[in-house]
This record gives structure tokens, C-alpha cells and sequence, in this order.
């Protein structure tokens, strides 16, 4: 059996007993026909409950390795990585599976929406593959990000801004503890791009855990840490602290 | 929402379903079709090789020995020993009973006839049944060597009673014509006395050409033939014709040689040879064999028609398969990105390929069922073309047995196609497959 991490040992840790996320040397490669590339090389942080992290860095930096990682779609080479206290290297593809869907909703920079299913029926599929569908929840969830009047819309018929809050009500639909925001941002004009940062803030203010992915100065601004990458290392901010690093685009 | 996107996919994806659809489609209304003929050819060839006459002859097996005096052989033309006209039926109570379509036992006897110019001329007369039901049954069977040789041409009518029917050979020579009265001594030959000798008129209702040595004979009823050999209820040979399977080696063995499991199974194959074997059990005294020739033309065309059937059902399958592997390939293709969602909202790997399995499986079942009805239309089509001549043209071909079979075969060759495009799927990279959608 693997020894448990020794938080108080991590050099950026803020108050690792209540660590959400815990990466602990974790570091992912990928064999390909010209060796083995490191992605993410001995990451070690942690992001407690009720946190808003801005995971930044150029293009190859790592994040989207980051990612994968954190939201249980991909497993570490070697290192320790904790969600919600669970050793998620060790687990099968099918108990990942399970746990992903109990522990991570996903905002996607593409919304990623069914285009032929309603914005109730984008919601209702991630209660489905969770558990069972309950249209009452589902709609609530719509009414919460204020598109309670378009949920029978397909897709194609919702503005971008709208299919993100589409989106972000599917992400909530199953009470996940982590909202894993891939450039929730990066597809929007600025109307629609104020009104979705005012709904991550409401949801951090609800007490979310937010880890986000972002090339916008703006949008890290609101986390309350910056996780920055660069070539596979991480360089982590504490809160309120200057940056170790200033990564520009 | 599992029939949601289910339906959504047949509604999407129609132009891909319809094609994979009728690609099963083809192979199952083929497999149909063949699966229908193949389970009634063995009949219909029978039916069809029957023209060339029975396929087992029963003899009294002391007529088999030779009988010589310094080399030379006495044995009369009957050999002196018959078998009992009464035994016949129990050729319908052996175990492939039902399998016998066709008896027709002789019993030949020599005719001294009184031309009408006065001369005494010699003939050979083979006692038949014409019309002869086997039991007193009212839908008993009606056997009897017209029907066992259909190729005979008749003019008039088949005899009752005193009638005969003269071949065209004889009739000819003796200037005979349909309603002539024949005066008929009984033979010494027939082992008669002359002082026992009788005669009396035989009433010719027809005239028969066969093409062989029959149309020098005067062709009788049995029972008449008996009265005039002075042999009550004998009978010399009997030709049987039966619903066999293809001779294979198997069916060549000598049953007495084998085990006891191997001997059932044997016993309880209606080959050529089993059948003769069981009539040998069940008439005392007989010896029956195979007529080869037609027995095995039947069997050799059988199994070449088979063949041919599997393998054209084999390759239309095939080729269901390939259709349904590439339409399944480009499915999974085009809804690659909506297979990274699913696995990112937690759907597993099993709920995904459920749901592509039931797309394909719905599919195969309706295409299958509609395959079902299509292939059996066809088979009674085919039947109809190929074997005009068996009078099995309006034969129905539905066979309910078919459908499960062909249900089954469609969702085999459905779920064998798709499953490379499905694995393939499955092994996906979720955040690669969101990323690339992107």
C-alpha cells in the first residue's frame, strides 16, 4: 500500500487537510514512435474544497494533460493523484467511469451540446449516464442559469452564450464536488462572456470548486490561484500571492 | 432517454441505416429463401428422381441362391419362393415408415392365350397393384406400379377385376385393341394340370408402352395372377420407393459392425440402407437392396444442390456483414464527438456499446423479419420455377421454424459487423475525441 502523501510538505500547499484535489509527483508521458514525451513532469499541488483555480499556460504547456488527469479521463505514469481523497491510479476504466460522473462536471470551451437533443434532454443525458433522469431537476437546473424558457430549444437555436449556460446547468445537474472549466470563455463575445463569469462566481459563491482553464488574463483574474504551466512543470500560486511566473500569450 | 437516442440515430442516420438495412436486407431474404428450399428439396428431388422408379427391391431371400444341375441353372424365372402379399403392409410400420411413397409388388406368370384365328400363343403376364390401398384406411395411400413408373404411357384404363392391360408390343403382334376379349387357358407352366386346366376371357382396357421389356407383357391385377399361378396371396418382387438421405460413407457401413451408439444412429438415418435393413426385419424371409443407380443420383444431386445453397446463403451473409461493418464504421465516425461526451459525463464503456449494439440489433431484427418474408415469397418462387414439374408450384414456403433462425442469423452477422467499429469506439481517447471536435 502506497504511503499517503505528506502535505504539509508541499510547497504551495493552502490547507492541504482539506484537499479536493491532490497531485503528489504526478507525471503523465506518452510512448510514441519517437520515445516517450513527458507532458507533465512531477506535479505536485493541491486545491481544497470551495476553491477557484485558473490553471494558465501557452499551447504544449501541459494544461490540457492537466486536465485530462484531474477530470479522471486519463490515469498518471506515476505519482499520486487524490480526488476527493481517492487514489484515482489505481482504479479500473469502468470504476473511473462511475467516478466521473459523480465527481466532475465538465464546461467545455465548445459546449459540446447534442445537437439534436433539446437543451432539457442535453441536461437530462448527464443524469442519465449518472443515475435516472428527473426532468423537475433538470428544469430547475435550466431556471438556475436563467434559460428556465428555452429548455425545449434545440441547440442550433440558443445563442453561444446560451448553449455555455446550457452547459454549465448539465455540469451541475449531478451536485458534482469539482467544475472542471475548459476555456469556459473562449468562444464568447463579451456580453455573453460577463454573464458566464458572473454564474462561475455565483457557483463559487455556493461554495463550488472551480478548477478552470484559461488564456484570459481576465477570467484567471476572478480564481482566487493561478496554476501556471510551462513545458509539463507546474509553477502554483498561492492566494494573493505574485505569480512565480508571468506566462503571457 | 436511452430510446431517445436510440430513434434519434435511426432518424439521423437514415440514409446509413437504410443502407446497412438493406444489406441485411439481401442476405437474410437469400438465407431465407435457400433455408426454405433446402428443407424441401429432399422431397422435391425425390419427387422429381421418382420418374426413374424405386429405389429398393425386396426379394425372397432363398430366391437368391442358385439353384444348378451339372451347371446348369434349374432354378425357375420366380426362383420358387415368394414373399406374402399380406406382409406388405408392414412396410409402413417399419421406423422410416412414413418415408415409403411407393410400392408396387409383381408376381410374373406365363399366359397361354387362343388368338382368334385359333392359334394358341404364348406371353408372359406380370400380376400388379394398379390402384391398392395398403390398409383398409379410407385416406390410406393408394399404391401401385403406375405410380412408381410414371414414364409409362397409357391408352385406355388401368385393369380391375378380369381386365388387363396388353403392352403396346404384344398388342401390336397380336392385332389386339382396347375392349378385345383375350382367351385364356392357365398354363401348365404356372404348375397347373391340364386336368385342372381352365379358361376364360381377359377384357383388354388398355394398351401401355414403358420403352422396355414390359411391352411384351400382359399386365394384370395381382390378385388375378395369383388365381392363375395357382399362388394365393404370393408375390415375387416388390419395388419400393422411399424418401432417403444421401448415401455417405457412414451409410455404407455394415451395421452389424458397429457400436451400439453408432448402430442407432444409423438405424435412425433414413439412408438407402437402413431402410432396406429395417425391411428386411420386418418381412420374414425378405432380402431388400438399394437400387444404386437412382439412389445414388438422388443423393449426389442433393448434395451438390445443398452445397451450392450454403454457399450462396454464406456469402450473402458475408456480405451483410462487410455492409453493416462499413456503414457502422462511418456512423461511429460522424457521432465521434458525441461518444467523447458521453464518456465525459461518466457514461461507461458497456452503456455506449449497448446502445450501439441495440441501434444495430433493431435493425437487424426488422431487416430480418421483412428478409424473412421476402426470402419465402422467393423460395415459392424458386420452388415453382425449378420443380414446375413435382405439382408443388402454389406450394406455400412459410415456415415459422425459419423466422427465429433468420432472426438469429441477421443479429450474428449485425453484431459481428459492427463490433470492430464498436471496439474501435470504445477505445477512443475521450478529452482527444472533445479536443479534435472542437
Amino acid at each position: 500500500m502506497k504511503e499517503l502523501p505528506n502535505f504539509s510538505s508541499f510547497d504551495d500547499q493552502t490547507r492541504p487537510d482539506c484537499a479536493v484535489i491532490a497531485l503528489h509527483g504526478v507525471t503523465r508521458e506518452y510512448v510514441g514512435h519517437a520515445g516517450a514525451v513527458r507532458a507533465l513532469s512531477d506535479a505536485t499541488f493541491s486545491i481544497v474544497a470551495g476553491e477557484w483555480v485558473a490553471i494558465t499556460g501557452p499551447s504544449g504547456s501541459g494544461k490540457s494533460t492537466l486536465v485530462n488527469l484531474i477530470g479522471c479521463l486519463d490515469r498518471p505514469t506515476s505519482g499520486q493523484l487524490k480526488i476527493d481523497n481517492v487514489d484515482v491510479a489505481s482504479m479500473s476504466a469502468t470504476e473511473l467511469d462511475r467516478f466521473r460522473a459523480d465527481k466532475i462536471g465538465f464546461i467545455f470551451q465548445q459546449f459540446h451540446l447534442i445537437p439534436y437533443l433539446s437543451a432539457l434532454e442535453n441536461v437530462m443525458l448527464a443524469q442519465y449516464f449518472h443515475s435516472m433522469t428527473d426532468e423537475g431537476e433538470a428544469r430547475a437546473a435550466l431556471e438556475k442559469v436563467g434559460l428556465g424558457k428555452r429548455a425545449e430549444h434545440l441547440p442550433s437555436e440558443l445563442s453561444g452564450g446560451e448553449q455555455q449556460r446550457v452547459c454549465i446547468a448539465r455540469a451541475l445537474i449531478n451536485n458534482p464536488p469539482i467544475l472542471l472549466a475548459d476555456e469556459p470563455t473562449g468562444n464568447l463575445d463579451a456580453a455573453n462572456q460577463e454573464i458566464v463569469a458572473g454564474l462561475l462566481k455565483d457557483l463559487h459563491g455556493q461554495g463550488h470548486t472551480i478548477v478552470m482553464v484559461t488564456h484570459d488574463p481576465e477570467m484567471a483574474g476572478l480564481a482566487q490561484r493561478r496554476i501556471a504551466l510551462s513545458h509539463g512543470k507546474v509553477f502554483c500560486h498561492p492566494v494573493g500571492g505574485s505569480p512565480v511566473v508571468t506566462l503571457r500569450r | 432517454m436511452f430510446f431517445r437516442l436510440l430513434m434519434e440515430s435511426f432518424r439521423r442516420q437514415r440514409r446509413r441505416k437504410l443502407l446497412a438495412g438493406i444489406a441485411i436486407l439481401l442476405g437474410t431474404t437469400a438465407v431465407t429463401a435457400m433455408l426454405a428450399l433446402a428443407t424441401t428439396i429432399g422431397d422435391r428431388i425425390h419427387k422429381e428422381l421418382a420418374v426413374y422408379g424405386a429405389n429398393i427391391v425386396v426379394y425372397p431371400k432363398t430366391d437368391l441362391l442358385d439353384v444348378k444341375i451339372g451347371g446348369v441353372d434349374v432354378k425357375p424365372a420366380t426362383g420358387g419362393s415368394y414373399l406374402k402379399e399380406s406382409d406388405l403392409a408392414k412396410l409402413r410400420t417399419i421406423f422410416w415408415g412414413n418415408n415409403i411413397t411407393g410400392i408396387s409388388p409383381e408376381l410374373p406368370v406365363q399366359v397361354d392365350a387362343t388368338a382368334p384365328s385359333g392359334e394358341t400363343l404364348h406371353a408372359n403376364g406380370l400380376g400388379l397393384w394398379f390402384d391398392h390401398a395398403l390398409t383398409e384406411d379410407a385416406h390410406a395411400q393408394r399404391m401401385g406400379a403406375p405410380a412408381l413408373h410414371p414414364w409409362w404411357k397409357l391408352q385406355g384404363i388401368w385393369p380391375h377385376d378380369s381386365d388387363a392391360v396388353v403392352g403396346a408390343g404384344l398388342a401390336a403382334k397380336w392385332k389386339l385393341r382396347i375392349g378385345d376379349r383375350l382367351p385364356v387357358t392357365l398354363s401348365t407352366a404356372n404348375g397347373v394340370t391340364s386336368g385342372d386346366a381352365r379358361s376364360f376371357a381377359l377384357r383388354v382396357s388398355g394398351i401401355v408402352s414403358t420403352g422396355d421389356k414390359t411391352e411384351e407383357q400382359i399386365l394384370l391385377p395381382l390378385a388375378m395372377a395369383q388365381t392363375i399361378s395357382g399362388l394365393p396371396g404370393a408375390v415375387w418382387r416388390v419395388e419400393v420407393s422411399a424418401r432417403t438421405k444421401p448415401e455417405d460413407a457412414f451409410a455404407r457401413k455394415d451395421p452389424e459392425t458397429l457400436s451400439p451408439k453408432d448402430h442407432d444412429r444409423w438405424y435412425c438415418s433414413p439412408y438407402a440402407n437402413s431402410i432396406a435393413f429395417q425391411i428386411r426385419e420386418a418381412i420374414p424371409g425378405a432380402q431388400a437392396e438399394q437400387v444404386r443407380r437412382v439412389e445414388q443420383s438422388e443423393g449426389t444431386v442433393l448434395q451438390r444442390i445443398s452445397g451450392l445453397m450454403w454457399l450462396v446463403s454464406a456469402a450473402a451473409l458475408l456480405a451483410a456483414g462487410f455492409a453493416v461493418s462499413a456503414a457502422m464504421a462511418t456512423a461511429i465516425l460522424e457521432r465521434r464527438g458525441e461518444i467523447g461526451l458521453m464518456r465525459s459525463l461518466g457514461a461507461s464503456r458497456s452503456a455506449i456499446a449497448l446502445l450501439f449494439y441495440a441501434e444495430t440489433g433493431l435493425l437487424a431484427v426488422f431487416a430480418g423479419v421483412v428478409g424473412y418474408l421476402l426470402g419465402s415469397g422467393l423460395a415459392a418462387w424458386l420452388g415453382a420455377r425449378i420443380f414446375a414439374g413435382d405439382g408443388g408450384a402454389a406450394e406455400a414456403v412459410l415456415n415459422p421454424v425459419l423466422l427465429p433462425v433468420v432472426v438469429a442469423l441477421a443479429l450474428a452477422v449485425s453484431i459481428a459487423g459492427s463490433t470492430p467499429s464498436i471496439r474501435s469506439a470504445l477505445r477512443m481517447d475521450p478529452s482527444a475525441i472533445l479536443r479534435a471536435d472542437a
